[in-house]
């Protein structure tokens, strides 16, 4: 048995392990043990059919007297599933973790989820699962999951989208995972990241929680959601109720889309910024939030661990941001101020090139001292990594808007992400929409020159042709409606 | 300064003036306000053909060389709002901003007249950005305005910039809404003043124009919603919300409302403070891009906006004689009162403006050159 990265997963709450625990503290709600026993039962797997999910992760041992009565309730569902060629993913929270997942080996799982690495071997394969500020990359399994992570979307304050929550700037706060599947895609390279989020509390049968949208935050940024629905909808599903089943199928519609495009996933992620940090402890907090708000200001950019900075090329690279107070190594401050005397630019918070070089302003909104150094230029702030916020948009002024890949134009709630595929070079800028309304009159914008593109929007299996318009020096392309996400290839 | 109108002695003329006008009352500072040329050009598309239209326009005009010759100019811009919203697809410059082939234009133009320094000026909203990086969020590129003849620099004036302190102008005679405006130092720091704006109706004030374009020029660290109560804040947040509405003064070291229990109706109010600003800062050359612009308002937050081409350029060395002529062309009539279109909801800022001395509003009084508004006419009420 392996780990197999092709894997679409879903939460499937059953049985009365899962009762139990729901249970503990509070009485759960009306008609919560009759949908978790019915999600027990074989005929509940129906409901997966003409969608991609493959793998279900269920309740297996938490040390809890349910144990026993759970792993036997599983059974006729699990033996359904195989036949149906759906893997299980057992998730282990008892101490004897050997244990469970030997017993879980004998009931035909194919992997267990487990929140700490064994000491010991276990019989099948483990998918680590940790709170995502407490990740040791290091010790990441090759599908690899982090849970405490946002639920995408616009901050409103009722789920009726009565009021936006507004962020620094005014404009709406949208929740995203996109950095953080950015990072995991540097920090664990080669490895697949389930994202373990649920929805929110608010969400109804009538007013659904933007289950389509949790897709497509995970997948256009490398990572994958761990489908978990809402109890109400759960329980309205089985009885077939009409918007429940309207809800499902664009879930299975969205998912399709992007299981249709599995070589997107191995193009890179293009940006002529790349932020360098170890992205743990005292670094943490400034270097998550600030590629958090890069992301927001829809600034393109790549993600570097550290102590591989500089080490090699950055192909496309035009600026870098060392967020870490921590200084370069030796072989690191020699690289950069070579990248920096060839006409990059390095922020950092100290300076370390040359003596003798006297700063300058650029401009009396950027609290920077910027020197000059060979042909590029070194600049510090003059306090400090401080203020997430206020180090994304001095960099966006920094790296200058000259220097964009991709520029949204109507935004609303969209950003949009941009990746090469360096075989047959293409670019390609997938476009999120983040609210629930549709996106009308969004306008992309790359810096490429091109007569037209090939798009695919929302749940369309076949792309279209969309013109380009001349708007030097790259082309605009006017979107048609985005209600969850559109995808543009670039012939470059 | 080596010019033969120094900034100093233009402001000590008008305070001269003012005295002189604070004598008379408001009626017969109408019936006196000064009437002048006005310029109107066809121009269908942009391109080469503007920069043709716009020499022969500045030569009716009487030659741009008087005006700008061995000058430093700050031109005031029309690129109001954000730099990512657009009407539909359409890019701003083809519908509510000046477009940069007017700007490039211009510069060019005033290059070979000899000015000897040209400044681009505006307050993008929200923002203490440069003013190039703004430009280039839209889609602009300002380095095309760099090589036109003459030296180009540019600054974002909604906040201090390069400023060591705001410039206060005083309303000369009796101000309407603030006895005078602390603005970037730009405004200040120039002989020739000119506003560059696009044609345009006003959700607000009924038409957007050479005069209303100097709304713009108020920084929104002292002006706007979120400036700190005693000193101006550090950068601009919000918009000119307290402008509009009255509801809250501005920073204390600013000067605060004449009238703290006045009209909180912002029909009564911006069209007083433009009236105030165009008399405290004033226009030496107005030029109005309406080759192609939006109906209906003043830019795509407006509901219903829609672009038109009326084909036009306006020029003018007097904003209200500029802004008159340009509502005649847009099938308005500049004597109307409120009530009337375009000022169903306001006041009407040309003849508030021309009640402060700043110019006739009068048609009759106004000498047209170039193409008669009769011909010019593009009724935006029909389009």
């Amino acid at each position: 048995m392996t780990l197999d990265a092709k894997w679409v997963p879903m939460k499937w709450p059953c049985g009365p392990l899962d009762f139990a625990l729901r249970s503990k503290g509070k009485a759960p709600e009306a008609g919560v043990k009759e949908t978790l026993d019915t999600w027990a039962q074989p005929a509940a797997l129906e409901i997966l059919k003409g969608t991609p999910i493959n793998c279900l992760v269920v309740g297996w041992a938490a040390g809890a007297p349910e144990d026993a009565a759970q792993q036997e309730a599983l059974k006729p569902l699990i033996a359904a599933g195989i036949v149906k060629g759906i893997s299980f993913v057992g998730k282990i929270a008892a101490k004897d973790v050997a244990a469970a997942a030997t017993s879980a080996k004998a009931a035909g799982l194919a992997a267990v989820l487990i929140s700490e690495p064994s000491a010991q071997e276990l019989d099948l394969p483990a998918i680590l699962q940790v709170a995502r500020d407490k990740v040791t990359w290091s010790a990441a399994t090759p599908i690899f999951s982090a849970s405490d992570n946002e639920w995408p979307g616009v901050k409103m304050d009722t789920m009726k989208g009565d009021t936006a929550v507004a962020g620094p700037t005014g404009v709406p706060w949208v929740n995203s995972n996109a950095w953080f599947s950015l990072l995991a895609g540097e920090m664990a390279p080669g490895k697949t990241i389930w994202l373990d989020f649920d929805a929110p509390e608010e969400s109804t049968v009538e007013h659904p929680a933007n289950y389509t949208l949790a897709i497509a935050d995970s997948e256009v940024y490398g990572s994958r959601w761990i489908v978990s629905l809402d109890d109400k909808l759960r329980e309205a599903l089985l009885k077939s109720v009409p918007q429940a089943t309207a809800t499902w199928t664009k879930i299975g519609q969205t998912l399709s889309f992007f299981a249709s495009h599995p070589q997107w996933r191995a193009y890179k992620a293009q940006g002529i910024l790349t932020v360098i940090s170890d992205f743990s402890g005292d670094n943490g907090f400034i270097s998550g939030e600030t590629m958090n708000l890069l992301n927001r200001r829809h600034i393109q950019f790549k993600v570097l661990e550290r102590s591989k900075a500089l080490l090699a090329p950055i192909p496309g690279a035009m600026a870098l941001l060392w967020l870490d107070k921590d200084a370069p190594t030796a072989e690191q401050t020699t690289k950069s101020l070579a990248f920096v005397r060839q006409g990059g630019l390095l922020i950092a918070p100290t300076y370390w090139g040359p003596a003798g070089v006297r700063p300058t302003r650029r401009d009396p909104s950027i609290a920077y001292q910027v020197y000059n150094v060979g042909q590029g230029q070194i600049a510090v702030p003059d306090e400090g990594f401080a203020d997430p916020y206020q180090v994304a948009l001095d960099t966006q002024l920094l790296v200058s808007r000259r220097n964009d890949l991709a520029r949204l134009y109507n935004p609303a709630t969209t950003n949009c992400h941009c990746t090469f595929d360096p075989v047959h070079e293409r670019r390609l800028v997938q476009v999120v929409n983040y609210a629930t309304a549709p996106a009308d009159y969004v306008t992309l914008w790359v810096n490429t020159r091109a007569r037209a593109a090939r798009i695919w929007n929302s749940g369309s299996a076949e792309s279209q042709t969309i013109k380009g318009v001349n708007a030097p020096p790259g082309t605009d392309f006017g979107l048609p409606t985005v209600t969850v996400n559109c995808a543009l290839e670039i012939e470059v | 300064m080596t010019h033969s109108c120094s900034r100093r002695k233009f402001l000590g003329t008008m305070g001269a003036t003012a005295g002189m006008l604070m004598a008379r009352p408001f009626s017969l500072l109408a019936d006196t306000a000064p009437a002048g040329r006005v310029a109107v050009g066809v121009c269908h598309q942009y391109g080469p053909g503007v920069i043709s239209t716009l020499a022969t326009m500045f030569d009716q005009l009487g030659g741009l060389q008087k005006i700008v010759g061995g000058k430093t100019v700050a031109i005031k811009l029309n690129l109001t709002g954000v730099s990512y919203d657009r009407l539909g697809h359409m890019r701003q410059e083809d519908t509510y901003w000046v477009h940069p082939d007017v700007v490039g234009s211009t510069i060019r133009l005033m290059a070979k007249a000899g000015a000897r320094r040209v400044r681009l000026l505006e307050s993008p909203m929200g923002t203490a950005e440069p003013l190039e990086e703004f430009m280039l969020a839209s889609g602009w590129e300002p380095r095309d305005f760099e090589n036109l003849g003459t030296k180009v620099d540019f600054e974002n004036t909604n906040y201090l910039g390069y400023g060591k302190k705001y410039a206060r102008f005083m309303v000369p005679g009796n101000a309407l809404m603030y006895k005078g405006y602390d603005l970037n130092h730009s405004y200040e720091d120039c002989d020739v003043y000119v506003s560059l704006a696009k044609l345009k109706e006003h959700a607000t004030a009924g038409v957007t124009l050479s005069m209303k374009n100097c709304f713009g020029s108020t920084p929104c660290t002292i002006y706007g919603d979120g400036s700190p109560v005693d000193e101006p804040g550090l950068t601009p947040k919000g918009g000119r919300g307290p402008f509009h509405d009255g509801n809250r003064e501005p920073s204390k070291s600013a000067l605060q409302m004449i009238n703290p229990k006045g009209s909180k109706d912002p029909g009564y109010r911006v069209p007083r403070i433009v009236a105030d600003l165009v008399a405290a800062r004033p226009i030496h050359l107005a030029i109005i891009d309406g080759i192609q612009t939006i109906s209906g308002g003043e830019g795509p937050w407006i509901p219903n906006c829609k672009p038109v081409r009326p084909g036009l350029l306006v020029a003018g060395t007097n904003c209200v004689n500029t802004d008159a002529v340009c509502m005649g062309l847009m099938g308005f009539d500049p004597m109307a009162d409120r009530g009337k279109a375009p000022f169903e909801t306001s006041d009407n800022t040309l003849a508030l403006a021309e009640g402060l001395g700043v110019g006739t509003r009068d048609l009759n009084r106004i000498e047209v050159v170039g193409t008669p508004i009769a011909k010019g006419r593009f009724n935006f009420r029909k389009a």
